[in-house]
């Protein structure tokens, strides 16, 4: 009983995940090798190409680029100021349930209304951020529709979007610190920077190791909504990413087949990234 | 006396800090409260209102008549439900699995697992999924819009994570005891695992509730459709000038999940606390 | 949870045993307010009909429809009567999904297909045959701010005809403050590809070759052409002067907003916002009007390509579904139906005797904005260009253009670059396509 319960334990899950998750990315990788038209009705072998044509087009290095940008810094700057926040709302002060009740919210807020709703402020003539520019700096830019502005609203967007669900955890791992620990640093004559940065920080670095490869998974995957909604990809593919040429490939053209080869390639970067990442990170991972 | 004033002045400066951020951060939700309560005629009004000026509620019950909304918000929250469920269920168990068994495979399952993560959900959704959906039948039904994310690998990791966090003679005491390892799982584990339920079941609904491209693949007819397509249809629709309208269906869409979150949070953290999440 | 869905099993079966009805499904891409009026087009149909039920249903966008479309094709469950935005139509030609509108008519004596515009069939007409019925017909317009034009010392009766009289126009609206900042502009148009599509057809120059795809597939772009530039050229200098604010892709609403508050004071749209621009002037407190879209002086004179959406009859359903649809189908296109659409949307009618009907009744002294765009197709000119580009690759096109559209607006590429890349990658596009044909 003991040795068949764990398989039993199991059968819900992978039940789950093979049918709806490998057996169709089987028959998307598959797929990669075809191409087909929108109606199904022709499909032609095309061997390698749909990836050659990934592969060498200037286009889509660009946009590969970008994704490891965009990728890059929403999950550095939302690790980071996850972690100040985390700091500054675990010092309780007065007010601190209500301030924590509004950062929190945005995780409830689906992509595409966090998208429009930035739309909606960053509107070049009638929006809330313009009006606040103009009246204090003096300008007025056009957030969505030129480089590289539209670029640092997608990153804040984004970034909005994902902050929550690092604070979270960040919150929970710093209440966890023991006292006397912070305490004997204190009397150690430890000033508030060494706290933070050689003993909170490490302490919490089983957290961090978890969020980066979570927000590395939602920034590189979920996002498009957000782009889709904010820029389109815009001005001129610029701030495309990876997904998103994937989403409209797929879902805006129906070329399957492309989309299927942009997919797989996807996958074996974040494989790589993924690989890379166990192997050196968890050596620096401070299990305390 | 000077560690004193020091500490003020430190207080003094995080609230400060902190109703900055937080005004930033609820800035667009503030925004679309303003506007849904604003009259068609003072939307455009210069400069922006940041909080309502009127309080014009006819722009909520128009949104209900836009679109079928109770409608959408009971098809949501069957499938946010029904999702969830399911998902916290098969992460228990697998969670289970992991934690506290020794068995056959169980690192190559585990990684098995784990790599679903890094596949693009989405492209695999937009045709083959759709096509296997279609095979079964299923394709503007409850079923296709529930069963294929009823296992997720981020339940199963947290999960295991968790019940790791007991110590072995917890359930060598209950061996002793003559508990079973689903007896010890059942009575035991479970019910001191009750917050942690509680932060995974957040997770879960929110994010079956924010569901969006799926919906909008597999469900064909008004009767299956969600709030977030609802709200895609009142923002995309070209016709529309109404900004009241659309904000106040926006904010229709996000309150379940708001509610659900505020209300459960606390738990949440303390659940995450509890369970150790540093280590 | 398993419970709930048995009792649905079981009632849904109960409801469809119950009733001998022929039962019809409607999917269309018509959002807001449209809705309704589009089910009370069809409860009276059902009340002349008692046989048949239809069932409506708004699918999401044109392009949404249409992913939904071809998915349900895959399915096996097509529904019976989809309507289809106009560039879609050699797509779903190709597809061969599709009962050619004009079988139909063919067989049914009662309906007379004289009764509609040439100027729209010709859009729908392919290789000699009516594939879909015409429903809603568009062509782009400008409206222009009449208030505005006033503060700003212009005419408002005289609204910009020529590209020279739009700059001027739009020099004299816009507005700066100290700093530089617009504070008032122009123009807008959201940045769509069917504008640079119109304003070639107005000047009598072609998209694509094999006379833009009507009398064969079409292999290869043409637009890099002269009258393609200068109109990607006054994009750049009325971008460049700050005399317009551009829009993100596609952003319909966006451009909508701008004319709206106030911040532009002309806005080029399509016709089926006329409705929703009166009344929100009206709301706003401002004087508007439309005109025909402004043309360089010096250019052949074209004429206006009709957009919009018609009703295709999909194959595969059975016999009797078939004939309801045809019903279905007719009844739409009635004069009737045709001038509730046009009065509650700005789409113009389908049917001359429509037109005809609301002339004598009047209509046109009170919305003399709802016959702008009718009499703009009416004065064009009819051939190939005007007639319309038909290809299979028009959503790609599209972003291809708006692509460049915006790369230009950002100083990364000239107007001819613009041109020249375009035409180079949709004739990529086009070859591609053609080897899955």
């Amino acid at each position: 009983m003991r040795k068949l319960l764990p398989y039993l334990l199991l059968i819900p899950t992978f039940f789950v995940i093979i049918s709806f998750i490998y057996i169709p990315a089987f028959n998307s990788f598959k797929m990669s090798f075809f191409r087909e038209n929108k109606f199904g009705t022709k499909t032609i072998y095309v061997g390698l190409d749909n990836f050659k044509k990934v592969l060498f087009d200037p286009e889509y290095l660009q946009i590969a680029g970008f994704t490891l940008l965009y990728v890059g810094l929403t999950v550095l700057i939302t690790i980071f100021l996850a972690f100040l926040l985390a700091l500054l709302l675990n010092k309780n002060v007065p007010g601190t349930y209500i301030y924590r009740a509004l950062i929190f919210i945005p995780y409830a807020v689906s992509p595409a209304i966090a998208g429009s709703l930035w739309t909606f402020l960053l509107d070049p003539v009638a929006g809330h951020v313009n009006y606040f520019f103009t009246n204090i700096f003096g300008t007025q830019i056009a957030w969505l529709t030129t480089r590289p502005y539209a670029f640092y609203a997608l990153l804040f967007a984004t970034v909005w979007k994902m902050i929550p669900f690092s604070l979270i955890f960040y919150i929970a791992g710093l209440q966890s610190i023991s006292n006397d620990l912070l305490e004997s640093a204190t009397l150690d004559g430890a000033n508030a920077f060494t706290k933070t940065w050689k003993i909170k920080f490490p302490l919490v670095s089983p957290i961090t190791f978890y969020l980066v490869i979570m927000n590395i998974i939602n920034a590189m995957f979920k996002s498009f909504a957000i782009i889709d909604v904010m820029t389109k990809g815009g001005p001129g593919g610029y701030t495309s990413t990876m997904m998103y040429k994937v989403y409209l490939d797929a879902f805006s053209y129906q070329k399957t087949g492309p989309a299927s080869a942009q997919s797989v390639v996807m996958f074996m970067i974040m494989a790589i990234v993924t690989v890379v990442y166990f192997v050196y990170g968890e050596r620096h991972v401070h299990y305390g | 006396m000077y560690m004193k004033t020091r500490k003020r002045i430190d207080t003094i400066f995080t609230e400060i800090i902190l109703i900055i951020i937080s005004l930033i951060v609820f800035a667009p939700l503030l925004l679309a409260i303003t506007i849904s309560f604003q009259t068609p005629d003072s939307v455009f009004s210069y400069p922006p209102k940041l909080f309502p000026t009127t309080f014009y509620f006819n722009n909520y019950i128009n949104a209900f008549k836009a679109i079928p909304f109770a409608r959408l918000l009971l098809n949501s929250a069957i499938i946010a439900v029904a999702i969830t469920f399911g998902k916290v269920i098969s992460g228990i168990l697998a969670g289970y699995a992991f934690a506290n068994f020794k068995f056959f495979g169980k690192r190559f399952t585990f990684a098995f697992l784990f790599a679903t993560l890094f596949l693009p959900a989405e492209t695999i959704m937009i045709v083959p999924l759709f096509l296997i959906m279609n095979q079964l039948g299923w394709v503007n039904t409850y079923w296709a819009l529930t069963i294929p994310f009823m296992a997720s690998a981020t339940n199963a990791f947290l999960f295991r994570q968790h019940f790791q966090t007991f110590p072995a003679e917890l359930e060598d005491a209950a061996k002793i005891d003559g508990a079973g390892p689903m007896k010890y799982f059942l009575k035991i584990l479970l019910p001191l695992s009750k917050s942690m339920i509680a932060g995974v079941v957040i997770i879960n609904f929110v994010y079956s509730w924010n569901m969006y491209l799926w919906p909008m693949i597999v469900s064909m007819e008004d009767k299956m459709k969600t709030v977030q397509v609802g709200v895609k249809m009142l923002i995309s629709g070209e016709g529309t000038n109404n900004w009241g309208v659309i904000m106040a269906g926006t904010l229709i869409a996000v309150l379940p999940t708001v509610i659900v979150f505020l209300s459960l949070q606390n738990l949440f953290v303390k659940s995450l606390v509890r369970s150790g999440v540093k280590g | 949870m398993k419970k709930f869905f048995v009792i649905l099993l079981i009632v849904s079966l109960l409801v469809t045993l119950g009733t001998a009805k022929t039962k019809i499904q409607f999917w269309h891409a018509m959002s807001g307010w449209r809705i309704e009026l589009l089910q009370n087009m069809a409860n009276d149909f059902m009340e002349q009909n008692p046989d048949i039920e239809v069932e409506v249903q708004y699918t999401g966008s044109y392009q949404d429809t249409l992913n939904k479309l071809i998915a349900a094709i895959k399915a096996g469950t097509p529904p019976n009567v989809v309507q289809v935005f106009e560039v879609g139509t050699q797509s779903i030609i190709d597809g061969g999904i599709a009962v050619p509108m004009q079988d139909m008519i063919d067989k049914d004596p009662s309906f007379d297909i004289a009764a509609l515009l040439p100027q729209v069939l010709n859009y729908y007409v392919v290789n000699g045959k009516l594939y879909s019925m015409p429903f809603n017909s568009s062509n782009a317009i400008m409206f222009y701010n009449k208030t505005m034009f006033e503060e700003a010392g212009l005419d408002p009766t005289k609204p910009p005809a020529t590209y020279e009289e739009l700059m001027e126009a739009c020099k004299a609206l816009t507005k700066k403050d100290a700093n530089g900042n617009i504070i008032k502009s122009g123009i807008t148009w959201n940045l769509h590809s069917w504008f640079f599509e119109q304003m070639l057809a107005l000047q009598d120059a072609p998209l694509v070759n094999n006379n833009n795809g009507r009398t064969a597939p079409p292999t290869k772009a043409l637009l890099n052409n002269e009258a393609g530039l200068k109109f990607v050229k006054l994009w750049k200098e009325l971008s460049d002067n700050d005399y317009m604010v551009n829009t993100k892709k596609e952003d319909w609403t966006g451009a909508r907003k701008l004319f709206l508050s106030q911040s532009v004071g002309m806005l080029i749209t399509s016709t089926s916002d006329v409705s929703a621009i009166m009344d929100g002037a009206k709301e706003n407190g401002f004087d508007v009007s439309a005109a025909f879209l402004p043309t360089p002086a010096d250019s052949p004179q074209g004429g206006i390509v009709i957009g919009g959406g018609s009703l295709w009859m999909i194959d595969g359903n059975p016999d009797d579904e078939m004939e309801a649809t045809w019903e279905f189908v007719k009844f739409m296109s009635e004069t009737k139906q045709q001038i509730a659409w046009h009065k509650g949307t700005g789409y113009f009618p389908v049917r001359k005797d429509a037109i005809t009907q609301l002339l004598n009744e009047g209509y046109y002294s009170e919305y003399p904005d709802h016959m702008v765009a009718i009499l703009q197709l009416l004065f064009s000119k009819q051939n190939y260009n005007t007639n319309g580009a038909i290809m299979g690759i028009f959503p790609e096109f599209r972003n291809t253009f708006e692509d460049n559209i915006e790369k230009m607006l950002n100083g990364r590429m000239t107007p001819e670059q613009v041109l020249e890349n375009t035409e180079e990658t949709a004739t990529e596009l086009l070859e591609e396509y053609n080897e899955l044909y």
